[in-house]
């Protein structure tokens, strides 16, 4: 267990997490971070309902809890078969039974016709490559403001050059999906540091561990699965250590991965520079605030200082 | 005989047995069939009644058993042979078996207990009449080669004249057969003008392979009695009504096979992904969960080691146990209470199927245990770190260990795509999804140990004296039996009346057969 305010200081106060040792699926690596819970905020699959498409780019939620405020994750997006799939371009704070309509979403498939609707509840977090050009364009209201970047991504990934987010998180699913079973979830983690390959890719956190389980799969799979799916390294040979005995074996096993564990500290973003806080939005205590500079962006929930949920990732 | 190899070539190796008008047999791994039957002549011939051998595979096997001579060999070791024979010819596809037959002759193999096999194929399969009917040049072949050709046509000659019982017929044919009614009716149908056009029986008439029917749709509880009341189990369901029914399960998968006289360590990964989510939750782990008790049952001393990220624990168990508190149990405990302590065990899985999987760390545990052989039951997802267990299955000769480690693999079903999930591609490894598996899966997993080898011969032997051998002597009996009252007997007599004697006389007479 490593302090996680000695490795990455800044923009959030991230006294009392702690990084455990990470986890390796291809090229994305998983670190994952115990800490402070913050019970009571409402989790989005089992609490947070997609109500309806009201209009193409008008996506509204309802906080279904008796009590809590939900917390909507940042970039959460939804898919079903013959609709217009979406998704929402900043978090957001909801009061328990609250409906809310956000009309700056975004079409993730163009030239697919209908609404979603409030039936099917499986939802992903845009792709981290998305979600930048996302962060900017919130608060525009042109449902086809984010296909140029998907036909961009897609053309990226060898798919046909259209802004069908769909192309690649239904057609790839079952890669994408696997990814949830080559990093394991732990008991009690509430966030994990995500990097591709030796590049940081993201921090999230969650308010307990309840509400990262159910954000894990949209995480793990989509929003850094797609980049780790794009970078899958070719398996390297196996080569053996240079030891005579299984004792020796054993001490070589554990000096390699050591040396691995600070390989990946070594990829931490050194410590932030120019980075602003810019306050969105609050629900009593709680203050829903974005992250841009240095690198760096996405949205924070801080509660008298401390972090409630974060979802920061790496925007260049 | 290296038995593993052996399995693993008669599982996958799927090319024909090739005969060529010309008279050539084409077979690409007649030297590995060959080594093998000169090394162990009875466990080879063992091999091929495992689950899961291929049909090109056994008739291969029977033609090499056939083809060799016994000289040498005791009693006891000849007397399985032609047991194993037998097996083999009525468990394969008769279309297989005839080839494999045919190739004697293109071997020019003339041995007594090959033209037992023969004999017995062509006049006392199940389905003999429409094999002659629509197989009779080739069948003719096999039996003209058996007996040789003139002692075969004479033999002919003595039964289309009225002969049912002379001294002469005796010596050259009824002294090879066990129903010489039977097979006097059958010679002249074998020398009969034939039907054009026949279609000839597929199926094998007592297949080895009694698998059931697989689900089209899997899902956790449709893929065996031990799994599926564990995944009720593991969801909560009453334990006073599911744990009993579970240690039945247990006793009846294991029941009538032989301990393994070794010690075996599992390296069991119970992490998350193990155990799944969704509408798959469970699945695999229940059914990794049920090898465990399998295993258990099966071996005379197991260690398992889990691996899970959390909650880890080193649990010996001796005396066919899973878990420390079967240590209380006598060696000649029940296999219910054996069972019902492993449930324990199996149940606590629920506590700990979370967390990552260490594979490399407890393989290292598992050998330090000194067992004769260590199995890792995973679903293929290493994460601390991946390529750590290849790199350390890599090292072990190195490192001077020598102890076999092999691979099992839960998956939720047979086509699962595999492509990321092979820890370490230098181990033996066999994916298993259903409980019909094990029976395929205990014998490659024990021949990779020194104690394995007597455990399969046992286990081989068992299955041929018991289910097998009941089965076909069962379908052989009733079948003769039934067509004999079904008039068969009338039938062939009023046939005989009818011209079929004349016609037999005339064709010998033209010199046509």
């Amino acid at each position: 267990m490593t302090a996680l305010e000695t490795l990455l200081p800044a923009p959030l106060d991230l006294r009392g997490y702690r990084a455990g040792a990470p986890q390796r699926a291809g090229a994305l690596t998983m670190v994952p971070i115990w800490g402070p819970e913050r019970p009571g905020i409402v989790p989005p699959r089992s609490g947070l309902k997609l109500e309806r498409v009201v209009g193409y780019g008008q996506v509204e939620l309802l906080n279904g809890a008796r009590e809590g405020v939900a917390i909507v994750p940042l970039h959460i997006g939804y898919i079903q078969d013959a609709a217009q799939n979406h998704a929402l371009c900043s978090a957001a704070l909801m009061g328990a039974g609250q409906t809310r309509r956000f009309d700056d979403a975004c079409c993730v498939q163009a030239g697919q016709g209908g609404y979603l609707e409030g039936r099917d509840q499986w939802f992903f977090v845009l792709p981290v490559e998305l979600r930048a050009k996302a962060l900017e364009l919130r608060g525009h209201h042109d449902y086809a403001k984010l296909w140029p970047d998907i036909s961009k991504l897609n053309a990226a990934c060898g798919l046909p050059s259209r802004g069908h987010l769909e192309q690649i998180l239904s057609r790839k699913r079952a890669t994408l999906t696997q990814f949830q079973s080559r990093l394991e979830l732990l008991p009690g983690q509430l966030g994990a540091l995500f990097f591709v390959g030796d590049r940081f890719a993201g921090l999230e956190l969650a308010p307990d561990p309840v509400y990262f389980a159910e954000v894990w799969m949209a995480l793990v799979c989509f929003a850094y699965g797609v980049a780790a799916w794009r970078a899958e390294p070719e398996r390297p040979p196996a080569a053996p250590y240079d030891a005579g005995s299984l004792a020796e074996l054993r001490a070589e096993l554990a000096r390699d991965r050591a040396a691995r564990q600070a390989e990946v500290a070594s990829w931490l973003p050194a410590p932030a520079g120019d980075v602003r806080l810019v306050e969105e939005e609050r629900y009593l205590d709680l203050r829903l605030s974005t992250v841009t500079g240095d690198g760096l962006a996405g949205q924070v929930v801080v509660e008298h200082g401390r972090p409630v949920y974060a979802s920061l990732f790496a925007s260049r | 005989m290296d038995i593993p190899t052996l399995l693993q070539h008669f599982r996958t190796h799927d090319a024909p047995l090739v005969l060529s008008r010309g008279g050539d047999l084409a077979w690409d791994d007649a030297e590995l069939h060959r080594t093998a039957r000169l090394s162990d002549p009875e466990g080879y011939a063992l091999l091929a009644l495992v689950l899961g051998a291929l049909p090109w595979q056994r008739a291969r096997v029977l033609l090499c058993t056939l083809a060799a001579s016994q000289d040498g060999l005791d009693e006891r070791t000849r007397a399985i042979l032609a047991k194993v024979t037998r097996a083999l010819m009525f468990g394969l596809p008769p279309a297989y078996a005839v080839t494999a037959l045919l190739a004697l002759r293109r071997l020019r193999v003339n041995h007594k207990h090959a033209t037992r096999a023969v004999v017995a194929f062509v006049l006392e399969h199940p389905e003999a009449d429409a094999l002659i009917e629509a197989r009779r040049p080739a069948l003719v072949d096999c039996f003209e080669h058996a007996l040789g050709k003139a002692t075969a046509r004479g033999c002919a000659r003595l039964i289309a004249e009225g002969d049912t019982g002379s001294g002469r017929l005796r010596r050259s044919l009824l002294r090879f057969t066990s129903d010489p009614a039977a097979a006097i009716g059958r010679v002249r149908a074998l020398y009969a003008p034939g039907t054009y056009g026949a279609v000839a029986p597929q199926e094998p008439p007592a297949p080895l392979d009694q698998v059931g029917e697989r689900p089209p749709i899997v899902t956790p509880t449709n893929r065996g009695d031990i799994a599926a009341t564990l995944v009720h189990l593991y969801r909560g369901g009453p334990a006073a009504e599911l744990r009993p029914a579970l240690a039945g399960y247990v006793a009846e998968a294991t029941r009538g096979l032989p301990r393994l006289a070794g010690h075996v360590a599992v390296v069991l990964d119970t992490s998350g992904s193990m155990r799944g989510y969704g509408d798959r939750e469970w699945a695999v782990m229940s059914q990794a969960a049920a090898l465990r008790l399998v295993l258990a049952e099966v071996c005379e001393r197991l260690t398992v080691i889990e691996t899970g990220g959390v909650c880890e624990r080193l649990t010996v168990a001796e005396a066919g146990g899973v878990c420390e508190r079967l240590a209380v149990f006598e060696v000649a405990a029940t296999a219910v209470e054996v069972a019902d302590a492993a449930v324990e065990a199996a149940e606590e899985v629920v506590e700990t199927a979370e967390g990552a999987t260490d594979l490399a760390t407890r393989l290292l545990d598992a050998l330090d245990a000194r067992p004769d052989l260590v199995v890792i039951v995973t679903d293929g997802y290493e994460n601390v770190l991946p390529g750590d267990l290849a790199r350390v299955v890599a090292t072990l000769p190195r490192a001077g260990v020598t102890t076999p480690v092999v691979l099992c693999q839960a998956t939720f079903t047979a086509g699962d795509d595999l492509t990321l999930r092979d820890p370490a591609p230098r181990l033996p490894r066999r994916p298993f999804w259903h409980q019909d598996d094990f029976a395929g899966l205990l014998p490659w997993l024990f021949g990779h140990c020194a104690p394995g080898r007597d455990w399969i011969r046992t286990a081989m032997l068992s299955r041929l004296e018991g289910r097998l051998e009941g089965r076909l002597e069962g379908r052989l009996e009733g079948q003769l039996e039934g067509q004999l009252e079904g008039g068969l007997e009338g039938g062939l007599e009023g046939g005989l009346e009818g011209g079929l004697e004349g016609r037999l006389e005339g064709r010998l007479e033209g010199g046509r057969i």
